[in-house]
């Protein structure tokens, strides 16, 4: 059992596709999950404004904010003090390496969290290209592309990977002796995305205690 | 008694799967204590079933009482199956293309045994509704819903298709799937219809069973959805199936 374990991508706020648990507090204290970098629900799937609002009125040291970035041409960067930023270019219909999305995030300095399937390896060699020292959290990955995630990751040194979907028998170790654990960050997506299975990989995993808990506790990244 | 339904063995074309091994299987086994997997080789899910089901009956016989072998059947190559020493078949009708009512398939009824079948919403081969089909016309043929439904959005409409046929079983393996989903299939059908697998080495094995034993169940629940209910049916056909009955249970 690893001794902190923070949950780097998790979502607060209903959906409008199912009723899911909207406060993911009772399954972090259920499944020892002492901390998570949420996302609220609305930003993603309504108004972005006002999604971000409620995230930053939470206040809760557990729950650290990871608010949507929706570039704007004609407005400020956000005045955020926040770790962690997250885009969802394909959902939000912005270019992920687009100029204002450049201009902001160079401006903001802060880790850019994007979902796999919001973009793509041409986006985020690119986007590795134009801010090389951007440091990106690939979420949501999945199992089926690992053979482009390890050139993404090849590529990309400031690349650091969610690993709740990494679902194939051993992946996981796979990617932690190709690129290290520091790499690899704990993550689900819930509630959307499953949390049991991968909360309860993360004590069997056929690595190094110290790993483990290196990647329990958001790898180099958290 | 832990067993995993839903198993393979071996590599498969469209992404890297780091460890296609039985060794790697059984070691994983047994870390988690899960006493048997039901396994079909990918191989055999593929295009030579007559090759990959040889290939699971040998790692079978390698690891005595570890794996039951659900033996693939192919409606295009009309591979030959047996009633001894397995725990069932095994189709794919989205990998196959043949629906899963199709009377193509009729020869995996016709021996009596449990049935594991994909089972993908929306799908023109395996959508939920054709196993009402098939359970209507084989009502004591133990039938699984493999990946129950497989989409999310799928998953309340295939536990209200099966509700009432008590032959069908909906197996929760899926990458789509959720220790939340699990609890409330359970809710709808009753624990005692829901059956535990991983789909590993296609999938991790410790996700698939983490993902049970880590949901919103109680102990008795759980246990079912673990074991139980598939030692049930195994054991009810292990009655049936013409006393060929040896490798069933470990």
């Amino acid at each position: 059992m690893t001794d902190l374990v923070v949950d780097a991508h998790r979502l607060i706020g209903p959906v409008p596709f199912d009723d899911l648990p909207e406060d993911p507090r009772p399954e972090m204290d259920r499944l020892g999950i002492h901390q998570a970098y949420v996302t609220h629900t609305l930003a993603i799937h309504s108004d972005v404004r006002a999604g971000n609002e409620a995230l930053l009125d939470l206040h809760d040291p557990r729950l650290v904010p990871v608010p949507v970035l929706l570039p704007e041409s004609f407005e400020p960067v956000p005045d955020w003090d926040v770790p962690m930023v997250r885009l969802c270019p394909n959902r939000h219909r912005f270019e992920l390496t687009g100029p204002t999305a450049l201009r902001w995030l160079a401006a903001l300095g802060v880790t850019a969290a994007v979902d796999f399937e919001e973009t793509s390896p041409g986006h985020l060699l690119a986007l590795a290209r134009e801010l090389p020292e951007q440091r990106i959290l690939l979420l949501n990955p999945g199992y089926r592309r690992l053979r482009a995630i390890a050139e993404l990751m090849t590529a990309i040194p400031n690349l650091w990977l969610e690993i709740g979907t990494v679902n194939t028998q051993r992946g996981v170790e796979w990617l932690a002796g190709h690129f290290g654990a520091e790499r690899l960050v704990f993550g689900t997506g819930a509630p959307v995305m499953d949390d049991c299975g991968p909360r309860f990989l993360l004590d069997h995993l056929d690595l190094p205690e110290a790993d483990v808990a290196l990647i329990a506790s958001g790898g180099s990244l958290l | 008694m832990i067993l995993d339904a839903h198993g393979h063995l071996g590599p498969w074309p469209d992404f890297l799967i780091p460890d296609p091994s039985a060794d790697g299987m059984v070691a994983l086994m047994d870390r988690l204590g899960i006493d048997a997997i039901g396994i079909s080789h990918l191989l055999a899910v593929g295009p030579s079933a007559e090759e990959g089901n040889r290939l699971a009956f040998a790692a079978a016989e390698r690891h005595p009482g570890r794996f039951g072998v659900w033996q693939v059947y192919n409606p295009h190559q009309r591979n030959r199956l047996t009633d001894q020493g397995v725990w069932g078949v095994k189709i794919h009708p989205d990998v196959h293309q043949c629906p899963l009512d199709d009377r193509r398939y009729d020869p995996v009824w016709e021996l009596g045994l449990p049935v594991l079948a994909h089972g993908q919403t929306d799908s023109p081969w395996s959508d939920p509704d054709r196993f009402v089909t098939v359970a209507r016309r084989h009502p004591g043929v133990p039938l699984l819903l493999g990946h129950a439904g497989l989409w999310p959005y799928g998953f309340a409409r295939a536990a209200g298709l099966i509700r009432d046929h008590p032959n069908v079983y909906l197996e929760i393996c899926g990458s789509k799937m959720t220790g939340r989903w699990i609890a409330r299939l359970a809710a709808q059908v009753g624990a005692d219809r829901v059956v535990y697998g991983s789909d590993a080495c296609f999938l991790d094995l410790r996700i698939g069973f983490g993902r049970v034993a880590l949901a919103p169940l109680d102990d008795a629940d759980r246990a079912l959805i673990q074991g139980g209910n598939l030692a049930r049916v195994l054991e009810t056909t292990r009655s049936t199936d013409r006393g060929t009955t040896e490798g069933r249970l470990p």
